[in-house]
């Protein structure tokens, strides 16, 4: 992946150039507060400000730090049919740290892009997206992806998949093979563990995918409909040990979805995308308790609400296109 | 016990062993031809040329330089291979090289080579390694090319550097169709082993068939040919069996190997 060299600069040059005398930490942070004050303007309450009913109300909470933040993308495919095809049209999103965010909309609305985008694996045409702060311009295992076509490696046993990661991360092997085997029962495949992924059903792929990315406990996990080839029952099994893991570890997860129940049970917020171009047409604070119970919110008018809301937004969007 | 169907399946290739030996007897006989010896008196000729402490040597330089001109060809065409199939520049590079020495019968390269490096080991091993070397890059090239994006991004994200999902990642991946290119690779190895023995004689299993065409011994011309055809088929079937063992991990559900083995 080439280096991008944009207008912006890398590590935030054109911010911190007067502060010469201040330590790097507190350098850092003043970067944050900086961006996260210009995203606000450009991106976010534009947006949420169409829908102030779902607007977070104001805590006394102190903020927490934005971990990812996406500024102005826009993502242009050179396809070989339609000349210049524009996938995503200027994207902001700052995602705080600890969050559960999900993306939902129409197909090939640029979702995986985004998070392409995010992980490192595709430069954006422009604007930049960055990570505690540090313009992205690669991958790296502070992010983990769940790739909606699995991507195992076929020549490695479930097992061989699991240890992967932290095996290259220096992990002992037998340590790493107590932690993968843990992992894999977790995802429902204990048993399994010498079968080869060609010997897998889709389902069964998916959870080992997710089992690899989790072994390497990357701090962001970008996972792209992660559970779409699950039958309902393994699902909502997942969503649940998903959302356990999460309330334990409180990792950021930036989560694709078709499903608006999934989105509304699992996240913090929702950002609902429109297609042609793609962009994000609102985002949905989801204001739930937490921890989340499945019985207990499937009866919550609150979480009905939600759900029903949404889902009228995304038939809306499949007939008027995008939100100009 | 074996069933009758698994008995059938385990003696078919010999029956077809037989069966092929069973109409040169037939043709032979029926042809009366001093230059079409039957079956048996190529047979029989066989012990005297294994028995033959000259001609054991021939036959084993022979094998020396196939193995050498195969093992090195092998080692510089898999990274070569791959590294065209996953760099545009290098590919860019490589490829009209490639492309005007692929039609080119390495053979007819000998005169040429034996005019520069004489008629020794050097430019006999030389050419195997040409005739070797290019179905091996054909086949590493697209199995590299081949290789899911996602999963060299799945490598990155754990941290693998670009050289490690090269040696890592694109090599495993690739494997069943290297291995595909190099088992190619081994029979063009014996072909162009005896044709460049046959143009520069001095020494080798081709020098001794060719010998024995000059003097009319037409019973060890055969024989040589059975020699020759055994090993081919010993080397693919011994290739065989690794590389499946290697590549069990991709064989399809339904498998029907083309093989001795
Ligand atoms: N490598 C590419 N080259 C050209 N066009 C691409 C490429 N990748 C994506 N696109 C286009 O970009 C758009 C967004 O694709 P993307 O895969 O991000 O959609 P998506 O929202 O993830 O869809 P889905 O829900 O079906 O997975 C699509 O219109 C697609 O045609
Ligand atoms: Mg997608």
């Amino acid at each position: 992946m080439k280096a991008r060299q944009n207008g912006r600069g890398s590590n935030d040059a054109p911010h911190v150039c007067e502060g010469e005398g201040l330590s790097g930490r507190f350098l850092a942070k003043l970067v944050l507060l900086n961006v996260r004050a210009s995203e606000t303007r450009y991106g976010m309450t534009v947006v949420a400000a169409r829908s102030s009913e779902w607007m977070r109300p104001v805590t006394s909470q102190e903020p927490a730090s934005a971990i990812i933040e996406i500024d102005r993308v826009s993502q242009v495919f050179q396809t070989s049919a339609r000349k210049d095809h524009l996938a995503l049209s200027d994207i902001s999103l700052t995602i705080e740290e600890g969050a559960f965010v999900s993306i939902l909309g129409p197909s090939g609305c640029g979702k995986s892009t985004l998070l392409y985008i995010v992980g490192g694996f595709v430069s954006p045409t422009s604007g930049m997206a960055k990570i505690k702060g540090h313009a992205i311009t690669g991958p790296g295992p502070d992010r983990g992806p769940v790739f909606q076509e699995f991507a195992l490696f076929p020549w490695k046993t479930v097992l061989g998949n699991v240890m992967y990661g932290p095996r290259q991360q220096g992990v002992r092997t037998a340590e790493a093979e107590a932690q993968s085997r843990a992992l894999i029962e977790m995802v429902g495949l204990k048993g399994y563990e010498n079968f080869y992924p060609k010997e897998l059903s889709g389902g069964m792929k998916q959870r080992v995918a997710l089992a690899r990315t989790l072994a390497y406990h990357p701090e962001v996990l970008l996972m792209d409909e992660p559970f779409g080839a699950l039958d309902a029952h393994t699902r909502t099994r997942l969503q649940n040990d998903l959302l356990t893991i999460w309330e334990r570890d409180r990792k950021t997860v930036l989560f694709v979805t078709h499903s608006v129940d999934e989105a509304v049970f699992l996240s913090d917020k929702v950002v609902m995308m429109s297609k042609s171009p793609g962009r994000i047409r609102q985002v949905i604070d989801i204001d739930l308790p937490r921890p989340r119970r499945r019985n207990e919110l499937l009866l919550d008018p609150r979480y009905q609400k939600y759900v029903v809301d949404i889902e009228r937004m995304f038939d809306e969007s499949d007939e008027a296109g995008p939100v100009s | 016990m074996m069933t009758p169907a698994a008995l059938i399946k385990r003696a078919a290739p010999v029956l077809a062993c037989i069966g092929l030996l069973a109409v040169w007897q037939v043709a032979s006989v029926a042809l009366k031809n001093d230059s079409f010896p039957t079956v048996i008196e190529a047979v029989r000729a066989i012990p005297d040329i294994l028995g033959d402490k000259e001609s054991l040597l021939n036959i084993l330089a022979s094998l020396r330089r196939m193995a050498i001109g195969f093992g090195v060809a092998v080692l510089v065409s898999i990274p070569l291979g791959l590294l065209m199939g996953r760099s545009r520049g290098v590919a860019a590079f490589f490829n009209p090289l490639l492309m005007v020495i692929y039609p080119v019968p390495k053979a007819a390269l000998m005169p040429i080579i034996m005019l520069w490096l004489g008629v020794g080991d050097v430019t006999k091993t030389l050419v195997i390694f040409l005739g070797v070397s290019l179905p091996v890059i054909y086949h590493s090239f697209e199995g590299a090319k081949a290789v899911e994006e996602k999963m060299l991004w799945s490598g990155a994200a754990m941290g693998l550097s670009p050289a490690q999902r090269l040696v890592r990642i694109v090599l495993p991946a690739a494997l069943p169709e290297i291995l595909t290119g190099c088992r190619t690779g081994l029979v063009l190895a014996l072909i162009t082993m005896i044709t460049s023995e046959m143009i520069a004689r001095q020494s080798g299993a081709g020098n001794i068939l060719f010998n024995a065409l000059d003097m009319g011994q037409y019973d060890t011309v055969f024989a040589m040919i059975i020699i020759v055809g055994a090993m081919g088929i010993f080397l693919d079937a011994l290739f065989e069996r690794a590389r499946a063992r290697l590549v069990r991990w991709s064989e399809p559900q339904f498998d029907m190997p083309l093989s001795f083995s």
